[in-house]
């Protein structure tokens, strides 16, 4: 009924072993265990205990549904295309774990059209422009001079400093900013008062490569684990 | 053997199969909107965002008046650090509306809520580019501008902030870092300004903006109640049913929605039902 051509016979003995290798593949990839491998790189410090599907969960419709859709999206019968595998991650999914109500900064503020300018050169509605994923980091901005962006014009009533916040600007000590307040605002610390007690820079680079938090380990909000985000956003559905 | 090009029948059969694997689960389903719905209640993007613009209007003069101008007559505090640990307050109108427009973006409703000056206690919150100029404007006749913003696609609309209350007033031009110490009541102090990403919105789409507003107000408010609740050294008003005109009290977070709803109702009602030709 189903006969191979000799000639053909190497060929498929060759495809049965793909097949045979493809499914082994699938199955060693899918496992828990394995989420390191196909991983883009490193968490980020905090992140290493943290499952892939808890920031790449699955999109909606199984893999011959999105196939489907977005055939007809790209032939035009069809409004929408769909997400291919995992739904995208947004800024959405950092905030179900690190939102804060007191945050200095939240990314929602920077939507607004007077920071249209200043958002194309520091993107400050998404989390991944100081923290992208997959880089055994802390903060991966390449240079911490950001506050320039928007702090131009500062001026510190009865200021507390020894050299004046204005007298920093002027100087374009940029780096100072950071040596003292912390981005997000989440630590009870005392600020210092002279230039010389400030965090050093090394510090501060070791921190945003991983390393201690110099600005003291009280920390006003801490971002939930796996299995409290599981609890919060995953049980209440 | 023939190549697969050439033969037809197993193209045929190729063809056939693919399209019956691609399509044997149905694509998935697309969120579409019925079209009787939106033909018969979409109300434009600017109507919807003037309708929640004059909710905003009267709780924020609610909450300025009855709660931040009556309460610092009963001793209560309100500062713009009151979320510090050391410090027992509650917030200011500008802060109470910042926390309304935090809510708002946590919810599935993609409404953008901001509030700026040209005059600005804190000088991140000056306008600039557009929607100063725009502010301009709404300064000399105190009517709303709409725009579309084509970089973000969104709709915008900015709507006339006033000195509707002696606290909005005294506050301002007593303010250490003030950059205008001459306000009076009735003045444009600055705008609110409102994103929607379509221009038009369906009934049920409609209710959801005027709902995240209202559950934005409630969240805030509720937010400075736990706030109360946590005070070590300061007094502590009751929370009841009565208000800081009558002495020491606070409103519970359903009745400060209450005498918001009851302000507001009739005339956000009346749109909402209008007949449509």
């Amino acid at each position: 009924m189903f006969k191979i051509s000799p000639l053909r016979k190497r060929q498929f003995t060759g495809g049965i072993i793909g097949v045979l290798i493809g499914v082994c593949a699938i199955l060693f990839f899918t496992l828990k265990s394995s989420e390191e491998y196909i991983s883009l790189g490193p968490m980020n410090e905090g992140h290493d205990d943290m499952s892939c599907v808890t920031c790449h969960a699955d999109a909606k419709g199984n893999l011959s549904q999105q196939i489907q859709s977005n055939i007809q999206f790209a032939i035009g019968i069809r409004e929408s295309n769909v997400d291919f595998g995992t739904q995208d991650v947004s800024v959405d999914n950092c905030l179900q774990c690190h939102d804060r109500p007191n945050d200095r900064h939240p990314n929602h503020r920077f939507s607004e059209p007077r920071f249209k300018e200043i958002i194309k050169k520091i993107d400050a509605t998404t989390c991944i422009t100081c923290h992208s994923e997959h880089n055994g980091e802390r903060v991966t901005i390449a240079s911490v001079n950001y506050c320039m962006n928007c702090h131009q014009d500062l001026k510190v009533e009865d200021d507390p400093i020894d050299v004046a916040h204005e007298t920093l600007i002027a100087e374009e000590q940029w780096n100072t900013c950071i040596q003292c307040h912390d981005f997000h605002g989440n630590h009870r610390y005392e600020v210092p008062v002279k230039l010389k007690d400030t965090i050093p820079m090394r510090v501060i680079n070791n921190y945003f490569k991983g390393g201690e938090d110099p600005y003291g380990t009280d920390k006003k909000y801490i971002g939930l684990s796996e299995p409290e985000w599981i609890k919060l956003h995953l049980q209440k559905e | 053997m023939k190549r697969l090009e050439n033969n037809p029948f197993l193209v045929i059969i190729v063809l056939i199969t693919s399209f019956l694997l691609l399509n044997s689960c149905g694509g998935v389903p697309e969120e579409k909107v019925k079209e009787g719905e939106m033909a018969n209640n979409a109300f434009s993007v600017e109507e919807v965002l003037e309708m929640v613009a004059e909710e905003n209007d009267v709780t924020r003069t609610l909450y300025t008046k009855a709660i931040v101008g009556k309460g610092k007559l009963q001793g209560m505090k309100f500062d713009e650090d009151w979320r510090k640990d050391d410090v027992e307050a509650g917030p200011l109108p500008a802060l109470f509306l910042r926390g309304v427009a935090t809510s708002i973006r946590k919810s599935p409703v993609p409404l953008g809520l901001y509030l700026g000056s040209d005059f600005p206690v804190n000088a991140a919150n000056k306008f600039e580019g557009k929607q100063a100029e725009l502010f301009a404007k709404i300064k000399e006749d105190q009517k709303p501008q709409f725009f579309y913003e084509e970089d973000t696609k969104l709709h915008t609309a900015m709507f006339a902030d006033l000195a509707s209350a002696a606290a909005c007033v005294t506050c301002h031009n007593k303010h250490p870092q003030t950059t205008k110490d001459d306000w009076k009541l009735g003045d444009v102090m600055g705008a609110t300004t409102w994103q929607y990403p379509k221009d038009s919105l369906t009934y049920k789409e409609t209710v959801d903006v005027l709902n995240s507003y209202a559950k934005g107000t409630v969240d805030i408010y509720v937010e400075y109640l736990n706030e109360i609740a946590a005070f070590k050294e300061s007094e502590k008003p009751t929370i009841g049913n009565k208000w800081p005109e009558e002495g020491n009290y606070l409103p519970t977070s359903e009745v400060f929605l209450d005498s918001v709803k009851k302000l507001t109702s009739y005339k956000t009602m009346k749109k909402l039902v209008a007949v449509r030709d």
